[in-house]
């Protein structure tokens, strides 16, 4: 077995009560990669993402056939699903800190696993806001509330607060669509520095993104991962068709 | 009929109406006002509902009156709608006070009694102490009755001034200090407004976080959600049957403090319930997917997240709850009775403000006490709705940027 796989799905079906958003999914994501998934609005993508931290969970009428395996084990098996989440962090579409102060949010999930030591806490308060490229910005204001801070710098704080937990995956819903390019452009460069330590799994909209910073990249379709490659591959030379047509923009 | 003649037909009417809604609010407000105003003072409040007869040991003195008989004459603080001056005042030295005869009409009672109607700054009365030795207050519409054991029974004023001037070294006196006031209601209000929101609060709380947060939406989350909005709406005469045929008879709590704050709490938990699930609902999906993306467990996700964004709402629903408390009667009249007494432990009973002012009302027919009890009553509602937009404001979280 490739040990350097960090997810190896295997005929993931899910179904939302009779209706079925993923079908037969296969996808190995590798570890320290940057993976985007692309494909046009309802197609499966935040789904599918939201099964590898067990996130639909959830969702009372979600039902899933098939395998996810995480470093090897079924996540839906007994498992810890605390112990998995903690491993495999989340960003989501919308920044969402908590109406605590940005000290706190950074806290909080340490605090939820048990650290109290307030000096094992400031120095990883730290470190996870300089790794999110945010200290600079907030190391004056670190007991104010986090909703007074701006859209891009609340979800550079999301992005520190995952980074807090210390996880080998990180996952991102489309994070930088409520932003303007220049906070987008902050985030991004952030995703290429967090690369060499995390695997790091991203839903994006913008083919210029996904181009920018993937490795690998996922075209789905109606709950159908049609192809997935090397991203300059996807981008330059897809063997599918409906890929091409997607990326040429010549689809929905 | 023209469009414009009926625009304006309607406009009338809608400014009629709301004309005489508003004057009848204030003109309701106002009557009780006008009516109970001359009672409400200091005394009225801190005083007892009964007379209290108290026996003052002061030892007697040498005070000259510092004043004229003119400005004496005019000091009558006793409540002159009751008391009448019949005689007097007449200065006693020794004591350094003024007495006079007054007749004392109520509503029930009718009699003839010495009261103190002035007394001196450096008199010996105001250094007056019990048989423990404790220092007591003796005011100046305190009843004299006797003086080291002769009693003024049927003398006139100038014998008892006779009397007291020929008394000398300690003097023990017995007063009456005189009844009226709302202290036990006060006290008693306090104690249910504690007791119920101790029990209710809790079971309500939880119960909302159950209904919000664990229970899967259904049949039984509707059925308890509909029983929760129709014991919203039952009045609470049916409580206090149940309460009474319940907490009084078949757990024998007698009609007590503890009958009354269990059967209102039964009528709080409604309210509380359905106010905090409302501010559970408020809290967005999005706190709850964040903590648990974090590896935060279900129970921290709600304790650290959920709830404190929630507190406004739940502290609206605590102020709700003690002006529930604050206007409940018939529930109570069943359950905690109508003694004006300071409940001594949770099994004794007790009068809260609003039973007081029923009871005076209906039992005395003394309107002019109930409608004071009643701008009480007004006086701190007021008070909880200012209160509860304040506290409402400063727990917000999202307030804090
Ligand atoms: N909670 C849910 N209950 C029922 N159906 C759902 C639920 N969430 C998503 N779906 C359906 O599943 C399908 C996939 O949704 P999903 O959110 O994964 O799409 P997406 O690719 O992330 O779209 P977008 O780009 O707009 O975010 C859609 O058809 C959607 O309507
Ligand atoms: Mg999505």
């Amino acid at each position: 077995m490739d040990t350097n796989i960090k997810f190896n799905t295997k005929n993931l079906d899910l179904f939302y009560g009779d209706f079925q958003a993923l079908k037969s999914i296969n996808m190995e994501i590798r570890e320290k990669e940057v993976t985007a998934f692309i494909g046009p609005s309802g197609c499966g993508k935040s789904t599918f993402l939201r099964c590898l931290n067990r996130m639909n969970d959830l969702i009372d009428c979600v039902k899933i056939k098939g395998e996810i395996l995480f470093d090897g084990k079924d996540i839906n098996g007994p498992i810890d699903v605390i112990n998995l989440r903690t491993r495999v962090g989340m960003v989501f579409q919308k920044p969402n800190p908590f109406p605590m102060s940005i000290y706190e949010n950074i806290a909080y999930g340490p605090k939820c696993q048990g650290m109290k030591d307030k000096n094992q806490l400031d120095a990883l308060v730290k470190e996870s806001l300089t790794k999110a490229a945010l200290w600079d910005e907030v190391k004056d204001r670190l007991n104010k509330s986090a909703l007074g801070l701006s859209g891009g710098q609340q979800q550079r704080l999301c992005i520190a607060r995952t980074i807090a937990m210390n996880p080998e995956v990180i996952l991102m819903d489309e994070p930088t669509s409520a932003l303007d390019p220049i906070a987008t452009a902050k985030i991004e460069d952030l995703m290429s520095s967090l690369k060499k330590d995390y695997t790091i799994i991203i839903v994006t909209h913008s083919m210029q993104q996904a181009g920018r910073i993937s490795d690998k990249t996922a075209f789905f379709l109606m709950g159908e991962v049609i192809e997935f490659n090397e991203t300059p591959i996807i981008f330059t030379n897809p063997h599918d068709k409906r890929t091409e047509d997607y990326i040429t923009g010549r689809f929905g | 009929m023209g469009r414009t003649a009926k625009d304006s037909l309607v406009k009338g009417i809608i400014y009629l109406a709301t004309g005489i809604t508003l004057s009848v609010l204030l003109s309701i407000v106002g009557f009780i006002f006008v009516k109970g105003i001359g009672l409400v003072n200091w005394d009225f409040l801190t005083r007892d509902y009964n007379e209290k007869v108290v026996y003052a040991f002061v030892e007697s003195g040498e005070v000259p009156l510092s004043i004229d008989e003119e400005s004496l004459k005019s000091k009558q603080p006793y409540d002159q709608r009751y008391e009448t001056l019949q005689e007097g005042p007449i200065y006693v030295e020794n004591i350094g006070a003024a007495i006079a005869s007054v007749s004392y009409k109520n509503h029930s009672t009718e009699r003839e009694q010495i009261v103190i109607s002035y007394i001196e700054k450096d008199s010996p009365l105001n250094g007056a102490i019990d048989s423990t030795g404790k220092a007591i207050t003796i005011g100046t519409d305190y009843i004299l009755q006797s003086i080291n054991g002769t009693d003024f029974g049927d003398m006139t004023l100038e014998e008892v001034a006779e009397t007291i001037t020929a008394e000398s070294g300690e003097l023990k006196i017995k007063v009456v200090q005189p009844g009226g006031g709302i202290k036990s209601n006060i006290i008693t209000t306090l104690y249910m407004v504690l007791l119920s929101l101790i029990v209710a609060l809790p079971l309500g709380i939880f119960g909302a976080i159950y209904l919000t947060e664990y229970a899967k939406p259904g049949r039984l989350v509707n059925a308890i959600r509909f029983a929760a909005e129709c014991l919203a709406g039952i009045p609470s005469i049916i409580f206090g049957l149940f309460g009474m045929a319940f907490f009084v008879v078949a757990m024998n709590f007698q009609i007590s403090l503890i009958s009354g704050s269990l059967t209102v709490a039964i009528i709080l938990l409604p309210v509380i319930i359905r106010s905090t699930e409302e501010a559970l609902k408020t809290v967005p999906m999005a706190f709850r997917e964040g903590s648990l993306a974090l590896g935060a467990t279900k129970l921290q996700t709600i304790f650290k997240v959920v709830l404190p964004c929630a507190v406004p709402g739940i502290a609206t629903a605590v102020l709700l709850s003690i002006g529930r408390v604050v206007g409940e009667s018939a529930a109570l009249l069943l359950t905690a009775g109508t003694v004006a007494q300071i409940p001594g432990t949770l099994f004794s009973p007790g009068s809260t403000l609003t039973v007081q002012a029923y009871y005076v009302a209906k039992e005395e027919g003394n309107i002019e006490l109930a409608c004071a009890i009643g701008i009480v009553i007004i006086v701190i509602v007021i008070v909880l709705n200012i209160l509860s937009r304040i506290t409402s404001d400063k727990l917000d979280v999202f307030n804090k940027k």
